[in-house]
């Protein structure tokens, strides 16, 4: 026991040096390397919603549109409202996850394929949404000249330099990661506390669950405005990045993508997204040399991952442990069978 | 007294009246079970009675209070439980698992409380843990506690179901169909586990097709036919009921008219 | 002027119905929602365009070949990658990742093989009629003859013959018809192929009015999507239902509103509909 939780401590210690440290010295002044891997860590965050949402049983396609919305939160408080970016993002989550809520309230009711596919719908509502209500998105035209980030002050003292006035890229990157450590802290967090068994309970069967006295409406409302609200940092940390947005920044593509991460990641672990996410963005970086060719081998690679492995690349490193644990539960079971025996002799 | 009121229960699948204008009083500390042909509506009535359903008209008074057509978590969390005709479970979680999330509706911590591990949160934990190994133990499963509950054979699953109810800590619990597949032992075993249940003080309703079993464990019986009522009474007078004998009867004419 | 809007409708409404047959179809069968419905979709609109626009032969070789090529399609899909991962898992998560993937690989394969231009094809017949006040062309009204003809074909095949019963009897209960001695293996691979070419058919007729081009797959999953939601995942009338009702409001939306509107609201109606009606009009509990 003591000995997993020392060797859990290093992992994360070694994965916090190189994340902080390592690859920033590796990639500094590389600016399309530190871009992919910025924007791996911003859709990882949305993603982390995503399989909170298969966490409780639901499939989610519509993360896109949550995405969209915060970013579009995000760009219409600093460009209408003059907010400064450092209040506009959070804003921006929020805002996401209210619509969440009142989105998810009367569409959470639905399971299976039904969700699946009224989640699809909505990632095409939200793009449709932003191409007619012109006069707050500029239509098709998007919003564009988005201003960095400025400095973030409390009490005269700068905590953050105006992004302008520094390297903006290694000031992304590092913002990325501490929202993807936070995210993935407070994620890890919760599916190991009692609302992580409320979730599971969930997942596995919900009239059980509400038989057992369990707010099954509430908590899947929850599971969904976190999702939302992830989605909409992540969309609004895009934006900024990207200094613009158009409805098509998010779109349906995007909405099965971050569905695959969290898949092909696997379904049964916090930190599945980020794996997911990671492996096959970079893996697309990676193939651009292809040309034409990169969506092809990419779909294949992609199908052959979830041929060869159901449950996620994370069930890779399971693969020992859960062999070990098969025949210790075998042994078990002759005990049972052993008992049940002595009982009926 | 009266724990649970049903009045004039009705609900409708289209043109189908599957439970009609059903009423019966369930008294408290008794076993009362609902018999009937397939399809008669027994399941309908349960559902009902913890707002699985939503009625169609009609009234559950539990306690004084209507409960028509509350949401399934706020019956629960007054005391009426169901248990379900399938082996319902959390299939992968472990049996005591299984069994300590159904105390979920004692706990006294918030959502919050559960986030930061309060120091109740950790306290209910412990102590539902106890608890749910007492339970578990007194059903004659205690062994299993750490097998995930997929892996688990039939009859401990069974078991299991009456222990997740168990855990709930109802005044009032409903069965469907607890004996169906078992052999006559098991059946003795599980009728002693359902008095064990009425000493601890619960009102036991009942769905049962096992009619000597009815017969032995019942207070009182009542008989849907069609979804109605057409009979209400001890053991003894409903198999004298000759309107009860029709209704199996004509059920079985039926069948060899097939 | 309103002649026009339920012609027009009833146009795109017997096409749309043909498309969410299909999707309905694989998802009785086998539970499946067919993400790769679109792109098929897609590809059965490319090989008429090559067959008869390319080529020149006859438009009713080119459906025929269209039907094969999805058939084959559909029959490889089940066999190679939808089976294999239906027995390991039960989880729908897993099959529908899998279509998601499907519909990524066919459409990056589309768009290598016929690129990524919009392409159309002669007019199969020319000439227009004249019903009340609306105008009709002779292409469309061929649309609509073969749809028709194409549903009814499918509604008696289902009725009345041996593997139609067959298939009605998997998609009710995979384990009582195998219990019957349906061969639930070699059915499920005739379902996925009929559900895959009824898309192809709808495809190579679009082709010979309007144009195709590699694009265009997620929309008509997403329409698909829409339609089945409206009738209710896994119910043949439900997919009729579903795809005239659609066909007829996208023609009212279009009449009355600018551009992408008419789907805004239609996504938001539906929200609210399913909000009503979890299951749609004829859907069962859960599909
Ligand atoms: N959700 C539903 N929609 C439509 N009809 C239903 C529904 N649930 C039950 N019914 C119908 O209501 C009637 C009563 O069903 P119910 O399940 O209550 O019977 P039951 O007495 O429990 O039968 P059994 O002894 O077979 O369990 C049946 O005719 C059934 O077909
Ligand atoms: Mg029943």
């Amino acid at each position: 026991m003591m000995k997993t939780t020392t060797s859990k401590l290093a992992v994360l210690g070694i994965a916090l040096v190189v994340v902080l440290v390592i690859l920033p010295l590796i990639f500094s002044g590389k600016l399309y390397y530190m871009g992919v891997l910025t924007t791996a860590m911003a859709l990882s965050i949305a993603a982390a919603g995503v399989w909170l949402t298969f966490y409780i049983g639901r499939i989610n396609i519509g993360q896109g549109a949550f995405a969209l919305i915060g970013g579009y939160a995000c760009a219409i408080l600093i460009m209408k409202a003059e907010m400064s970016f450092w209040i506009a993002m959070p804003l921006a989550g929020v805002f996401s996850a209210i619509i969440g809520v009142l989105i998810g309230y009367p569409i959470l009711r639905l399971r299976g394929v039904y969700f699946a596919m009224i989640t699809l719908s909505l990632t095409e509502t939200a793009r449709l949404s932003a191409q007619s209500l012109s006069s707050l998105t500029g239509g098709a035209k998007g919003i564009i000249n988005i201003p960095l980030p400025g400095a973030l002050e409390i009490f005269g003292f700068t905590l953050i330099p105006d992004f302008s006035t520094i390297d903006s890229h290694l000031a992304f990157y590092y913002l990325a990661a501490v929202l993807l450590i936070a995210t993935y802290a407070a994620m890890y967090r919760l599916v190991n506390s009692r609302i992580g068994w409320l979730f599971r309970s969930l997942q596995q069967n919900e009239d059980l669950a509400s038989s057992i006295g369990v707010n099954i409406a509430m908590l899947r409302v929850i599971a969904f405005a976190i999702s939302s609200f992830l989605a909409g940092i992540g969309g609004a940390f895009f934006v900024a990045v990207q200094q613009s947005v158009y409805p098509n920044t998010f779109q349906v593509q995007d909405s099965v993508y971050f569905m695959l991460y969290c898949f092909l990641g696997g379904l049964g672990y916090v930190f599945g997204p980020i794996v997911g996410t990671f492996v096959l963005f970079l893996s697309f970086e990676g193939l651009q040399g292809l040309n034409e060719y990169q969506p092809l081998v990419y779909s294949v690679l992609m199908i052959a991952l979830m041929l060869w492995l159901p449950n996620g690349l994370l069930s890779l490193g399971e693969g020992r442990r859960d062999k070990a644990a098969r025949s210790a539960a075998s042994a078990k079971d002759a005990n049972v069978a052993d008992s049940d025996a002595k009982a009926k002799g | 007294m009266s724990i649970l009121e049903v009045r004039q229960l009705t609900k409708r699948f289209g043109g189908l009246a599957a439970v009609n204008e059903v009423s019966f009083n369930v008294e408290a500390g008794e076993i009362l079970s609902i018999i009937g042909p397939n399809g008669a509506g027994k399941s309908t009535l349960f559902k009902l009675i913890s707002s699985f359903l939503r009625a169609t008209s009609g009234e559950v008074i539990y306690e004084g209070e209507n409960i028509v057509s509350k949401a399934p978590h706020i019956v629960a969390r007054k005391g009426v439980v169901r248990t379900f005709q399938e082996t319902t479970i959390f299939k992968e979680m472990t049996a005591l698992d299984n069994v300590v999330i159904a105390h979920h509706l004692r706990s006294r911590a918030s959502l919050a409380g559960f986030y930061w591990a309060s120091r109740t949160a950790k306290e209910d934990e412990a102590q539902f843990r106890e608890s749910a190994e007492e339970i578990l133990n007194y059903l004659g499963i205690g062994h299993v506690g750490n097998e995930i509950a997929r892996n688990l054979p039939h009859g401990y699953l069974r078991a299991l179901g009456m222990a997740i109810g168990l855990a709930a800590q109802p005044k009032l619990l409903l069965f469907d169909e607890p004996f169906a597949g078992m052999n006559h032992e098991e059946t003795q075993q599980a009728v002693k586990q359902v008095y064990g249940i009425r000493d601890r003080g619960l009102t036991v309703l009942l769905v049962e097709h096992d009619m000597p079993a009815v017969m032995k464990i019942s207070d009182r019986i009542v008989v849907l036919n069609f979804g109605q009522k057409i009979a209400e009474g001890t053991p003894t007078e409903i198999q004298d009921n000759e309107q009860v004998i029709e209704a199996y009867l004509g059920r079985e004419d039926e069948e060899i008219g097939l | 002027m309103t002649e026009q809007v339920i012609v027009n409708g009833i146009y795109s409404g017997v096409q749309y119905a043909l498309i969410a047959l299909g999707l309905t179809l694989i998802f009785a069968l086998m539970n499946v929602l067919n993400f790769a419905h679109g792109q098929m979709y897609v590809l059965g609109a490319f090989v008429t365009y090559y067959v008869y626009g390319v080529l020149g032969l006859p438009f009713w070789l080119a459906l025929v070949a269209t039907a094969l090529t999805l058939g084959i399609v559909g029959v490889l899909f089940e066999k190679f990658l939808f089976r294999p991962v239906l027995r390991r898992s039960s989880r729908e998560e897993s099959s529908m990742l899998l279509a998601a993937g499907t519909a990524l690989l066919l459409e990056s394969l589309i768009l290598i093989v016929f690129g990524e231009k919009h392409r159309g094809v002669p007019s199969v017949v020319s000439g227009v009629i004249k019903i009340g006040d609306a105008y009709l062309p002779m292409g469309r009204l061929l649309v609509i003859v073969l749809s028709a003809i194409l549903i009814g074909g499918f509604i008696l095949f289902m009725q009345y013959t041996k593997p139609g019963r067959a298939l009605r009897a998997l998609a009710q209960d995979r384990e009582a018809a195998q219990l019957q001695g349906v061969d639930v293996g070699t059915y499920s691979m005739i379902g996925f192929a009929m559900g895959a070419m009824l898309a192809g058919m709808a495809g190579a007729m679009l082709v010979a009015i309007s144009g195709v081009n590699s694009g265009l797959g997620t929309w008509i999953s997403i329409k698909a999507f829409i339609m089945v939601m409206i009738g209710g995942a896994g119910v043949v009338s439900g997919a009729i239902v579903g795809g005239l009702i659609l066909g007829m409001i996208e023609s009212i939306g279009y009449q009355m509103l600018p551009g992408g509107e008419t789907y805004l609201f239609i996504f938001i109606g539906l929200i609210i509909f399913l909000a009503i009606r979890p299951h749609g009009l004829m859907g069962k509990p859960w599909g």
